[in-house]
């Protein structure tokens, strides 16, 4: 996978790079739009991060002349602005998501991953989501450990699904937030752990290995090995 | 007169205006009638009474010159017959003058003499030997049988008799009634054509006024950019609206700089908090388990913690200044409070704490839905970390005429004394808390941005109650998102 990198910020840049790499990702980097239009042009890349805030020009009007250009591949948008306005008009004018800083690498990649995924031809929709011994049917909305039907109720289903979808990959609590309950909040309490400690109850209890790990400070991972 | 329905132009300034107006003309104008009716009438009763002092004169003299023989009662009857025919004020379709004139004579020892007039005479005998007659001095006098009182004159006579001579006030009661018909007629016509005309050019002119405030009104909740219509003229109504202009312009300016400012600052901490977080989290990753990863871990927190405070604290900035912007869609309370609910749930009840929600079903509104969003869980965050073990929360959406109110009550300890008196200010919390300090002050920005109001206070059977309004959602409107773009990234 080629990734273009326009990032003016040499420290955000060094890390992301670094991340990315280890992510797997082939890295090119921009500091600036002009930069990025050459880059652009001459390499194909599968997709696109763009920082908003670039000293030369709008990262707008930047993502604006790579469509022109013919540049089809998905855009992220990176931005320290706030408001919600300038979300809508970048995803308006060619820019596929959109992450405000400061962001938590694991969301950094799991909307990389849905970008690819929603660029890709769509295959079709699994009915049934297995990981190692844990298995959802989605129709049913039911879920088996080992054979042994799990007690949960639909919004832990829903939890449950979305955690066996990003299974081996870290999600974090803004995630779940976002894509279980619907809300991009930050609450200061412990509200997010406290589901998943009750649904871990449910699929890792009785002495089974335990599937739902917690990375303190980063998220949790269904380990998928 | 006018219609008692509940209209909008009855509430308007041009309709009082024009009541008023027409109230103190119609007042002024039946009052100058009232004097000029008083003037007319004295002169009509002086006019009568000059009459009849002088007819009566005229009759003492007849009578008194003439021989008291048999033809005295026809002469002097001829006399009286004839002086009736020339009754002032008499209207020309009278046919018979005799029942408005009578003549009496009465002896010395008051029996009737001679009667001339209408009827036998009798009840005017009663009811002048009811009433003292001065003589030279016309008196009113109400006679049986008779509508309208006389008006009579009397003399006394050298051989002892009394003349009388009654003119009945019929006459000059029709000529002022038919005065104060006319004068009504054309009080009403003036009236009603003076309302008219007064309240045609106050609306007019008014309806400038409201043009500008429905065009101010919507400045202040969408955009800034819009100013209130001006017209050519150079009236009062159009000196404001370019007064208004000119104050938008200032207005539009200060909050430009304002959110430049905020901007900027988000910025340029944003990005050192990035880099900051991306470093920590790639440490984290060589690290793995341990002690080592405990203060890095610790180190993330903070640092997500910083920045929600940074967004919140901006956030509470713009709105004290009125400058929140809002990507406005519908939502429903209803359903995001169950939503809330069902999140938060496990948490309370990890703490000992039971929730409830009171709700007649989905309440919509136009709002910022992420503003609400954290509004609601900022309320929520407030309940788990304050409420002490086994309290009950409730939930209450309450639907007022064109608002709704999201009620949150607790049978906890309720707000301190201390901190009451500041609940809405940054930086104020009470001395066990652990947040920063701007939870209501956040609660209070939005709903404010919303048109709404946040107020708090402590039940009278303990525990707080946080009661947020909120404007509903207009039927068939909706609102569109805001166009203001200042900014640098």
């Amino acid at each position: 996978m080629r990734l273009l990198l326009v990032e003016d910020e040499i420290d955000i840049q060094h890390f992301l790079r670094s991340s990315l790499e280890e992510a797997g990702y082939q890295v090119e980097a921009a500091a600036d739009g002009k930069t990025a239009e050459r880059l652009a042009i001459d390499g194909q890349f599968d997709i696109l991060i763009v920082d908003l805030g670039l000293p030369d020009q709008d990262g707008i009007s930047l993502i604006l002349k790579l469509r022109q250009l013919g540049v089809r591949a998905p855009v992220l948008i990176l931005s320290a602005r706030r408001s919600v306005d300038d979300r809508v008009r970048g995803l308006e004018q060619g820019g596929d998501d959109y992450l405000t800083k400061p962001f938590a690498l694991a969301e950094l990649l799991a909307r990389l991953r849905n970008l690819l995924r929603r660029n890709s031809p769509p295959g079709t929709e699994a009915t049934r989501l297995r990981v190692l011994d844990l298995e959802l049917d989605l129709l049913r909305r039911e879920a088996t450990r080992s054979g042994q039907v799990l007690q949960l109720t639909p919004q832990e289903f829903v939890l449950l699904e979305y955690l066996c979808r990003n299974a081996g990959r870290v999600v974090t609590r803004s995630m779940i937030l976002d894509k279980v309950w619907g809300m991009r909040i930050q609450p200061d309490t412990n509200v997010v752990d406290v589901h998943i400690y009750r649904l871990r109850g449910k699929v890792d209890g009785s002495g089974q290995q335990p599937l739902i790990r917690t990375l303190r400070g980063v998220g949790y991972v269904l380990k998928d090995r | 007169m006018f219609l008692k329905t509940a209209n909008p132009t009855m509430h308007s300034a041009a309709w009082r205006i024009s009541l008023w107006a027409t109230l103190a003309f119609a007042c002024g104008t039946m009052l100058v009638f009232v004097f000029l009716h008083s003037f007319v009438a004295n002169d009509i009763q002086r006019r009568s009474d000059a009459w009849l002092s002088g007819e009566v004169e005229v009759l003492g003299d007849v009578a008194e010159r003439t021989p008291k023989d048999a033809l005295y009662g026809r002469v002097v009857g001829e006399v009286a017959e004839l002086a009736g025919k020339e009754v002032p004020n008499k209207l020309l379709s009278e046919s018979s003058p005799n029942d408005s004139v009578f003549f009496l004579q009465t002896g010395d020892d008051g029996s009737m003499k001679l009667w001339v007039g209408a009827g036998d005479g009798k009840p005017n005998l009663k009811a002048i030997q009811a009433i003292r007659i001065v003589p030279d001095h016309p008196t009113d006098l109400r006679v049986e049988g008779f509508g309208v009182p006389f008006r009579v004159a009397s003399i006394r006579i050298d051989d002892g008799t009394y003349i009388y001579l009654g003119l009945s006030e019929r006459d000059e009661l029709r000529v002022l009634r038919s005065l104060r018909l006319r004068f009504f007629l054309i009080w009403l016509l003036l009236v009603l054509f003076g309302f008219g005309i007064v309240f045609y050019t106050t609306r007019r002119m008014l309806s400038h006024v409201r043009g500008i405030t429905e065009a101010a009104s919507k400045i202040g909740h969408s955009d800034l950019n819009a100013r209130v219509p001006t017209t050519e003229r150079s009236d009062e109504v159009g000196h404001l609206a370019r007064t208004l202009n000119r104050m938008l312009d200032r207005i539009e300016s200060s909050i430009h700089q304002l959110h430049t400012i905020t901007d900027s600052l988000a910025h340029d901490l944003r990005s050192p908090l990035t880099a900051i977080r991306g470093k920590l989290e790639m440490s984290l990753s060589v690290v793995t388990q341990g002690e080592q990863a405990e203060p890095i871990v610790a180190a993330i927190e903070e640092l997500d913690r910083l920045t929600e405070f940074l967004n919140q604290s901006l956030d509470v900035a713009e709105s004290k200044a009125d400058a929140l912007r809002l990507t406005r869609s519908e939502v429903d309370l209803d359903e995001l409070l169950r939503i809330m609910i069902d999140l938060y749930e496990p948490s309370m009840s990890e703490k000992g704490l039971h929730i409830q929600l009171q709700s007649k079903g989905p309440v919509h509104i136009e709002a910022d839905a992420a503003l609400i969003h954290r509004m609601i869980a900022n309320v929520f965050d407030n309940e788990l970390k304050h409420l002490p073990p086994d309290c009950t929360v409730t939930m209450q959406l309450k639907v007022e005429g064109e608002s709704v109110s999201l009620v949150c009550e607790d049978d906890g300890p309720g707000f301190s004394n201390e901190v009451m008196p500041h609940l809405f200010e940054r930086r104020v919390k009470g001395r066990e808390s652990n947040g920063h300090g701007l939870g209501l002050a956040f609660i209070d920005a939005v709903a404010r941005a919303h048109g709404g109001a946040v107020s708090a206070s402590n039940r009278e059977s303990g525990g707080a109650r946080i009661e947020v309004t909120l404007p509903l959602a207009v039927n068939g409107h909706k609102a569109s998102s805001t166009t203001m773009l200042h900014g640098v990234s």
